[in-house]
């Protein structure tokens, strides 16, 4: 009995191996040899010939994490929450009318939302900073100019330039996330709505009743793995506002562009393998404490 | 069913075969000794010049010329490994300190005796020095230009001072046109101005040295300019507004001309107005393009490496280049032929390069260029208190070099 | 009757609502699309229009003939094609398991891999070209695909698993009690039924793929060898080589296919459960 009991789980392993072996290597290792370089002084004096000099990494690391840090770190939250509440708000909307019966041209619809998606990152940010944003030529400006409005800098101040940027990642990000939850629609069994309708219960009544609950185990790890990825994003707020050279006076960071600024640059890769690492701690506490772990059906 | 599953298992296999066996062909490349790969990252004219003169090593060597993006930072990575990384790179000389410093550049006088380099141009093997050893054989170099467009600014309005400048602003600034626009918050273009008034971002051994007085009056002075001009600073917008006749003059590279003569632009250079508090012109920055050669190539190809270099210091290789993209030859010798004096850019690079100041190649200028931005966004666009700015972004700079140990 | 007209008016409006949606949101492509189109070489322009003054094809032109995109939509297509063969084929049994059989070290796995998702992917590549140079990967087609697939695994596995479990476990204990093997279950039962899950994925994986170049940039040397987004990039990394129209034409004809598969890819996305399966 005991020895069967060995093999089925040997057998689940098995069926799990490659992937999980994936996984190790292109996830886990990077992590640890991180934490093996963040105790060595590798930096461009010592590129080939480091060596191992313990925590001192870490007592240098500790001089990012100031007044600047924790600026950086409360816009971080702003961000991922504002971005999060915003793009699950939509998205759902958006899903559920594309679920509506009778629509007949839901598809062509679909593709076209999801259009930004196919677009590589970096293309689309180009394209809405010289062609959306800018002040001089951007298309913004020039329909402003004909309302008869004053040009405005889109991006040069603070809290103009956060919600460009937000509404950038928006637009990047809304086309997967309606397609996550348009799929965890299309697997809720009709008959549920159809007894509820018999209750006699309305549109709201059904949305939070049946359609959210049995959504939320679906589209979880989506959204959690998305909430780690506005948590780290870079490219959106970076090359907006922050890159060397096109700079444009708004003063917005999160931990990551902080970071890059402030211990990436200097190209001491075991310095910066040390901030990287508290980084990556201090969000792992951050998730615990907001309890962020998808829940399972089946238990 | 199985059988079904075993068909579509032995695709798999199949297809990765093909992946896996259909890609060992290109590192052969990096260990045959007579094959030379050089990195770039410069636009198609010079690359398609450089392989044809490089084409006269066949069939005995062949050069193979990979035009690279990131080349800075692949380098970082593959260039210990020798499987990857190419033979040499050609590269503007900012970054030899890091590599240098790195262990995987060989000293170019390794492979040509020293005595042999003194045809070029003083500036252009001082940039290339490092630590008291030339690490770039040069080929050309590039300063920043004055340019206007001669529809708006007739020969004799250039303006020779600042104040001038600074008046023609303010008299043909209105309504989306623009006197004068530069990249005013770039560091590569800020820099002409703190060099005209004899400010250092790096000194020579590494230090930063932002929170001068020079600096700080650079700044406040540049000020009243960038007032006159668009809140953006990239490239883009800057670039557009010269080219599409909306901004009358600007200062740009070299490489902005062809594209605006194609547009049918009637485009003049001029030399760099003259600051009048100092009495010195805007002193761009000078970038030394050049070749470098890495460690691993220097030690196991070194007579195909040889060859090649011996091949890009003919002159006629500079003439050629400056032909096709306007690039200024680091060969002395090449300014007394008549193609060079005619070019009226290539010309005026020479007389700009009198005053015009090698960017430090020292690893130091690195984090310099992240903290300059800073510093000028804060002061033009964000329009803080300029000796507060400068105050905190010398500390940053200078725990940032620290932290780079 | 009333009822009727009342519906198809609310059709109408949402009809009208989907359609201006998808023209906001297509604003900025269409300016690409329209730069491209463009015979004035300017990314910029003071007086913008969506339909260009002096239309040419010169700039897709150039992007087909003078740039070796074909060569770069084959990589593209080739490690597309492999990585997605790869993920689905280790994802879909993992997934499986993870779902329906219970073993020691499968809560704190599965709750491990998505923490891990925490990490910064900044410093990731030099951790993994140390890992991929002396196995010899590194410039070639299978490096990139293991990183790919390795980059994509943890998301595979949680999407598909967390869409296992709303499939109700009856429908294969009755399998089972017929006497089919494990593999049939899933490969008879379990995939039919969650197409649309193993579609959202393979759509994810794509995707990824098709867009990805830093590491094709940098594991890769040569531009034969640059995937497409990678040579995309190429085309624009430099501001004074940088050619705007060009890259405007190029980024639309990236795009293309991934739309098309994306168009292809909705029907096996809206075959879920139907009414009247049994629910668990």
């Amino acid at each position: 009995m005991k020895n069967k009991k060995k093999l089925q789980v040997l057998k689940c392993y098995s069926w799990a191996a490659p992937c999980l072996l994936l996984i190790l290597m292109i996830v886990i290792f990077p992590i640890l040899y991180t934490g093996y370089i963040s105790v060595t002084n590798m930096n461009v004096y010592h590129w080939s010939d480091f060596s191992f000099i313990g925590l001192k990494n870490y007592a240098d690391a500790l001089l990012v994490f100031d007044n600047g840090f924790l600026k950086s770190f409360g816009m971080t939250v702003i961000w991922t929450v504002v971005s999060m509440v915003l793009q699950l708000i939509i998205a759902f909307v958006l899903a559920s009318l594309l679920n509506v019966k009778g629509l007949r041209f839901k598809n062509v619809y679909k593709t076209f939302l999801i259009f930004p998606w196919a677009m590589p990152g970096y293309v689309s940010i180009l394209l809405w900073k010289t062609g959306m944003f800018n002040s001089q030529f951007g298309l913004l400006n020039q329909w402003m100019q004909k309302l008869g409005l004053d040009p405005v800098r889109w991006l040069s101040s603070d809290g103009s330039a956060f919600w460009c940027c937000t509404l950038v990642n928006l637009w990047l990000a809304l086309p997967f996330m309606i397609t996550i939850i348009d799929g965890a629609l299309q697997s809720i069994d009709r008959s549920f709505y159809e007894s509820a309708v018999l209750d006699g219960a309305n549109w709201f009544e059904r949305t939070f009743y049946i359609t959210v609950p049995m959504i939320k185990p679906i589209i979880g790890p989506s959204v959690v793995i998305t909430v780690f990825t506005t948590f780290k994003q870079f490219d959106v707020i970076y090359l907006l506002t922050q890159q060397v050279g096109a700079k444009t006076g708004a003063d917005i960071h999160t931990i990551m562009t902080y970071a890059y600024e402030n211990a990436f640059i200097t190209n001491n890769y075991g310095y910066s393998s040390a901030v990287s690492i508290i980084i990556f701690a201090i969000l792992i506490i951050f998730s615990v404490v907001v309890n962020m772990n998808p829940k399972e059906v089946r238990d | 069913m199985k059988k079904r599953i075993i068909s579509l298992l032995l695709a798999i296999t199949v297809m990765a075969g093909t992946v896996f066996s259909g890609c060992g062909s290109d590192t052969s490349a990096a260990t045959d000794p007579n094959t030379i790969v050089i990195w770039h990252d410069k636009e198609d004219a010079v690359a398609e010049v450089l392989q044809e003169k490089l084409n006269t090593l066949n069939p005995e060597i062949t050069v193979v010329l990979e035009k690279k993006s990131d080349l800075t930072e692949s380098l970082k990575m593959v260039g210990n490994d020798p499987k990857s990384a190419p033979d040499m790179y050609i590269f503007a000389h900012d970054k030899i300190g890091v590599y240098a410093e790195m262990g995987i550049l060989s000293p170019i006088t390794d492979i040509i005796p020293e005595d042999e380099l003194s045809v070029y141009m003083d500036e252009t093997l001082d940039a290339a020095t490092y630590k008291g050893e030339i690490y770039q054989l040069p080929i050309y170099y590039e300063t920043l230009l004055f340019m206007y467009n001669r529809l708006y600014m007739k020969d004799d309005e250039v303006p020779t001072t600042t104040e001038e400048l600074y008046t023609y602003m303010t008299e043909n600034t209105a309504g989306g046109h623009y006197g004068f626009v530069e990249q005013h918050s770039t560091p590569y273009y800020a820099a002409g101005w703190i060099n005209g008034f004899g400010g250092e971002i790096l000194d020579a051994d590494g230090n930063a040295t932002l929170d001068s007085q020079a600096v700080i009056d650079a700044l406040t002075y540049h000020k009243k300019f960038v007032d006159l001009m668009p809140g953006e600073t990239e490239y883009a917008t800057v670039n557009t507004l010269f080219s599409s006749g909306m901004a009358h003059a600007t200062i740009a590279g070299p490489w902005m001309i062809p594209t605006v003569k194609e547009n049918g632009m009637d485009v003049g250079v001029a030399a760099m107005p003259v600051i009048d508090e100092t009495g010195t012109p805007i002193a761009p920055y000078m970038g030394v393009q050049g070749v470098q050669v890495l460690k691993n190539a220097a030690e196991n190809k070194s007579e195909a490496v040889e060859k090649v270099l011996r091949v890009l210091m003919d002159p006629q290789v500079e003439v050629d280049l400056a032909e096709a993209s306007g690039c200024a030859p680091a060969n002395e010798s090449c300014y007394e032929l008549d193609e060079i004096k005619n070019d009226e850019v290539v010309m005026m690079m020479r007389q700009t390069a009198d005053h015009a100041v090698p960017m430090p190649n020292l690893p130091e200028m690195d984090v310099m260029w992240t903290v300059l931005g800073n510093l000028l966004t804060d002061v033009n666009l964000s329009g803080n208190d300029i000796t507060e700015s400068v105050s905190d972004a010398q500390s940053q700079a200078e725990s940032l070099i620290q932290s780079m140990q | 009757m009333y009822k009727k007209a009342k519906r198809s008016f609310g059709l109408l409006i949402l009809n009208l609502f989907f359609i201006a949606l998808c023209f906001a949101t297509l604003v900025p492509i269409l300016y690409a699309l329209s730069v491209s189109l463009n015979a004035n070489n300017s990314l910029l322009s003071v007086d913008f229009s969506f339909i260009p003054k002096e239309f040419t094809l010169a700039n897709y032109k150039a992007v087909f003939f003078d740039e070796p995109i074909l060569l770069w939509l084959k990589n593209s297509l080739i490690l597309a094609v492999v990585t997605l063969v790869i993920s689905l084929g280790t994802g879909i049994p993992a997934a499986y398991v993870f779902s329906r059989k219970t073993f020691p070290g499968r809560k704190p796995i599965l709750r491990t891999l998505i923490l891990l998702y925490a990490f910064p992917s900044l410093l990731s590549m030099t951790a993994l070209y140390k890992l991929l140079s002396p196995m010899g990967l590194i410039n070639t087609k299978p490096g990139l695909i293991i990183v790919y697939t390795g980059t994509e695994a943890v998301f595979a596995l949680w999407n598909m698993k967390g869409y296992f479990d709303t499939i109700p476990y009856e429908i294969e204990e009755a399998a089972m009690i017929d006497g089919a093997s494990p593999v049939q279950i899933v490969w008879k039962i379990v995939m039919p039924l969650a197409k649309p899950t193993i579609a959202v994925t393979a759509m994810m994986v794509l995707i990824y793929v098709w867009n990805e170049y830093i590491f094709a940039v940098n594991f890769m040397t040569g531009s034969d060898t640059y995937t497409l987004a990678a040579g995309l990039y190429s085309l624009q990394a430099t501001e004074m080589s940088g050619n705007w129209p060009i890259f405007a034409a190029a980024s639309i004809v990236v795009s293309i296919p991934i739309l098309i598969v994306f168009f292809l890819l909705q029907k096996n996305m809206t075959t879920g459960l139907t009414s009247g399966g049994v629910k668990g």
